[in-house]
């Protein structure tokens, strides 16, 4: 089968996604207008860039109160960015923004003062709302409130409309389409290492609701409701009555799911069914670990993709090599490299960069993100460098996505490997170190509280 | 009472109402460990004022003060602007003979740099210039008070700080009871810092950290204007409070601490005087306060958005 009519069947499947063509805005434009996200002449895809991050820009600026003031104390305004040297200009946003929202009733105000736009009519009740109460109520109210897993307690919240999210899962999924040509098509029977989509606004387990569109059929790991307080308990070092109950449960949820995950592999090979597995690679790694342990292995016959994404940490401390997993995943399943592909994203943003099925580095979506990678001085530095990664994402309508992450990264001006245009991520990305800060209070808070812990 | 600003602010009232009854909770559920919080550090390790930086000056007659009652410019709690050594020491400034600019500029300095943090229970600005210590209050009181004895508009700027990141995430977040206590106290013990009005606008005055203290820190020496919020620390949105007085019930949340954990107190001022000189060494390998402060502002990294909280009519609560 020919790309087009490939993406054209892709596409049909997603029409919820797409906006009506009339009405596409420059950012529209960069994100939909294009059959293959990562086949895009560079100079184009420049272009295209540069007038969809010109338009958000103008539109954060005039819409969104908090970044407009952000931009005129850094005394940056729409008229200053004009080509495409100029985007480096754009204030720029640290991830930890998202995390620093306020608990009870200011959460929602938090919430609706860092949204472009004005949200819709949100009913909360209670007096003093707990997160997951104001996240309910938003989403009721017709947004898609995420939220990540929390490292050290504190979650990054980010309120998307529906538009960016809709966005997002499109991006997302013509991303990986794409990349797995010819691979993929909608018979497969997907598996989510992940958290039910519909049951949670945890980011990981949201972003996986386009896959109940171009998959067959869907299955997860974790099929419960989960919310902020469920992953506190199961998280943290909770060591109340509560804590250690919520971990036993997991502890025997995740063994659950490891022997549905293999019953389910099991079933699909007697009936030479294609298998997507889509989501965290720990939870994979167990099944396969479970497997040789037992002696067992299957051969799909490459009839099936893998698709990986948020990080490579299978245990505390214990990381497991990107090439050592599609090894595995090729001699337990019978699914070579080619069927295997990491994605990279992050809540705060709609941004997914994709590996190419042949050398597995990071493709940038140029047409609507705009990659930069930033030295100890936060600034901006060449090819080849490595740096704190950052990015101008245009997809993102509700919030500024120029974000600074914490991430350290390696960009490349091309694919060593594969051939296409634009810049690409070395596989392994790391976490940067960040930077300590101190006030009189908190030298009060600090000592006491390690006093009391002494 | 009210007109002068001592009556509580509602963002300060619900912080201090919200961390008596956290905090009162963890002590009543906790009574044998508050112990450890009264063991005082052992002999050698008994906090010691550090000597004073410069000389006390001597009041004499004819020296100045503002007598307007206008706000911002007239005494308030703890903050008497005709304190007799606060007059002198604003008249070694300059006041009434100098610009607005070279005496907070003058201010600025003398407290920032030549008074050390310490943490202890309110006084007024004649006992903390007496002493050259105090706490981020004490210190932002005295600066407040000099530049209001001199004419010039001056205020407080309060709020609850959010925790350090790496910090928090590496030794708070891993034990639970730490963890309450740590968040327990966040709403307890605020920071501040001063604001001065010049040219017509109101400029940031951060008083509390000397150069020493910032160096251990990593964080650059801040200058006059420049704001430690979004820069080397946040604010929990919504808890910046600007007022004219210290309220009735601050100094009062102070006592409770140093009643409660004097110990734990005489600690945080050992480890502020371990930090001072942590800094004194890290500036003198950087080459001097200009060359470190250069290269902590190349290292500082971007500002965050200040969330403007304003009032959104779609969010209706139903109790």
């Amino acid at each position: 089968m020919g790309y087009a009519e490939y993406i054209k069947g892709f596409n049909s499947l997603v029409q919820k996604y797409i906006p009506v063509e009339s009405t596409w805005t420059p950012a529209d434009k960069a994100v939909y207008g294009n059959s293959d996200p990562y086949r895009v002449p560079q100079a184009e895809a420049d272009s295209i860039r540069l007038d969809a991050i010109r338009y958000q820009f103008r539109r954060h600026y005039e819409q969104n109160r908090t970044y407009h003031q952000f931009c005129k104390d850094a005394g940056i305004t729409p008229a200053d960015i004009n080509v495409l040297a100029d985007l480096d200009r754009i204030p720029l946003i640290p991830s930890e923004f998202f995390k620093e929202s306020p608990p009870g009733r200011e959460f929602a105000s938090w919430l609706a003062n860092i949204y472009t736009g004005e949200i819709p009519a949100v009913k909360i009740t209670g007096r003093e709302p707990s997160r997951d109460e104001v996240v309910n109520a938003f989403n009721k109210a017709g947004m898609v409130v995420t939220y990540s897993s929390g490292t050290g307690g504190r979650h990054t919240f980010t309120p998307r409309d529906q538009r960016s999210f809709n966005t997002c899962e499109y991006a997302m999924a013509k991303g990986v389409v794409s990349m797995f040509y010819p691979i993929w098509n909608p018979q497969i029977r997907s598996y989510l290492l992940l958290p039910n989509p519909f049951k949670t606004s945890l980011y990981a387990g949201k972003l996986a609701t386009v896959f109940y569109d171009i998959t067959e059929e869907v299955d997860c790991a974790i099929d419960r409701e989960i919310d902020t307080e469920l992953i506190r308990h199961t998280m943290g070092d909770d060591k109340s009555l509560k804590g250690k109950i919520v971990k036993t449960v997991a502890a025997r949820g995740e063994r659950k799911a490891v022997s549905d995950m293999i019953a389910f592999i099991e079933r699909k090979h007697k009936a030479k069914e294609q298998i997507g597995f889509v989501g965290s690679p720990y939870l994979l790694h167990s099944v396969i670990s479970k497997l040789k342990e037992e002696g067992k292995s299957f051969d799909f016959e490459d009839r099936g993709v893998v698709l990986t994404g948020g990080g490579w940490k299978v245990h505390e401390n214990e990381r497991i090599p990107e090439a050592t997993f599609r090894k595995e995943l090729d001699e337990i399943l019978g699914l070579g490299p080619e069927h295997v592909i990491d994605l990279y994203g992050m809540v705060e943003g709609n941004a997914w960069l994709t590996q190419c099925t042949e050398g597995h580095h990071l493709h940038v979506p140029s047409c609507y993100l705009h990659p930069m990678v930033l030295d100890d001085d936060f600034r901006p530095v060449g090819y080849g460098e490595v740096g704190r990664f950052a990015f101008l994402d245009a997809s993102m309508y509700s919030y500024p996505g120029f974000i600074i992450t914490g991430d350290k990264v390696r960009l490349l001006e091309h694919c060593p490997v594969c051939g296409r245009p634009g810049p690409v991520l070395e596989p392994g990305i790391t976490r940067a170190t960040g930077q300590g800060s101190r006030g009189c209070g908190e030298e009060v808070r600090k000592v006491i509280s390690m006093d009391m812990g002494g | 009472m009210r007109a002068k600003g001592y009556m509580p602010q509602r963002p300060f009232l619900t912080l201090q109402a919200k961390g008596a009854l956290s905090l009162s909770f963890i002590i009543l559920t906790h009574l044998r460990m508050l112990r450890k919080l009264r063991v005082l550090p052992t002999g050698a390790q008994r906090y010691v004022v550090p000597p004073l930086q410069y000389e006390l000056p001597e009041y004499r007659e004819g020296m100045r003060s503002c007598r307007s009652n206008e706000k911002y410019l007239r005494s308030t709690l703890h903050c008497d602007i005709h304190d007799p050594l606060l007059v002198a020491m604003a008249d070694r400034l300059g006041a009434f003979r100098v610009s607005d600019h070279e005496f907070v500029e003058a201010a600025f300095d003398l407290v920032k740099e030549s008074m050390m943090l310490d943490e202890r229970p309110m006084d007024g600005v004649g006992a903390t210039l007496r002493r050259g210590t105090g706490t981020c209050f004490h210190l932002i009181n005295t600066f407040i008070a000099l530049c209001r004895c001199a004419g010039i508009k001056a205020r407080y700027k309060v709020f609850a700080m959010n925790m350090i990141r790496t910090w928090y995430d590496a030794v708070i977040q891993p034990d639970p009871f730490i963890k309450r206590w740590y968040d327990s106290l966040g709403y307890f013990v605020l920071e501040g810092e001063g604001e001065v009005f010049l040219d017509g606008e109101w400029v940031v005055a951060n008083v509390t950290p000397e150069a020493e203290w910032q160096a251990a820190a990593g964080t650059p020496i801040n200058k006059l204007g420049e704001d430690s919020l979004g820069s080397w620390y946040n604010a929990v949105p919504g808890t910046v409070m600007y007022m004219e007085s210290i309220p009735y019930g601050f100094a009062g949340a102070l006592d409770i601490l140093h009643t409660i954990a004097p110990g734990s107190m005489e600690r945080v001022n050992l480890s502020i005087l371990r930090q001072q000189e942590k800094g004194r060494a890290i500036i003198a390998e950087a080459g001097g306060i200009e060359a470190y402060d250069r290269s902590a502002r190349a290292r500082q990294g971007p500002r965050s958005p200040m969330v403007r909280m304003e009032n959104k009519a779609q969010i209706t609560f139903e109790d």
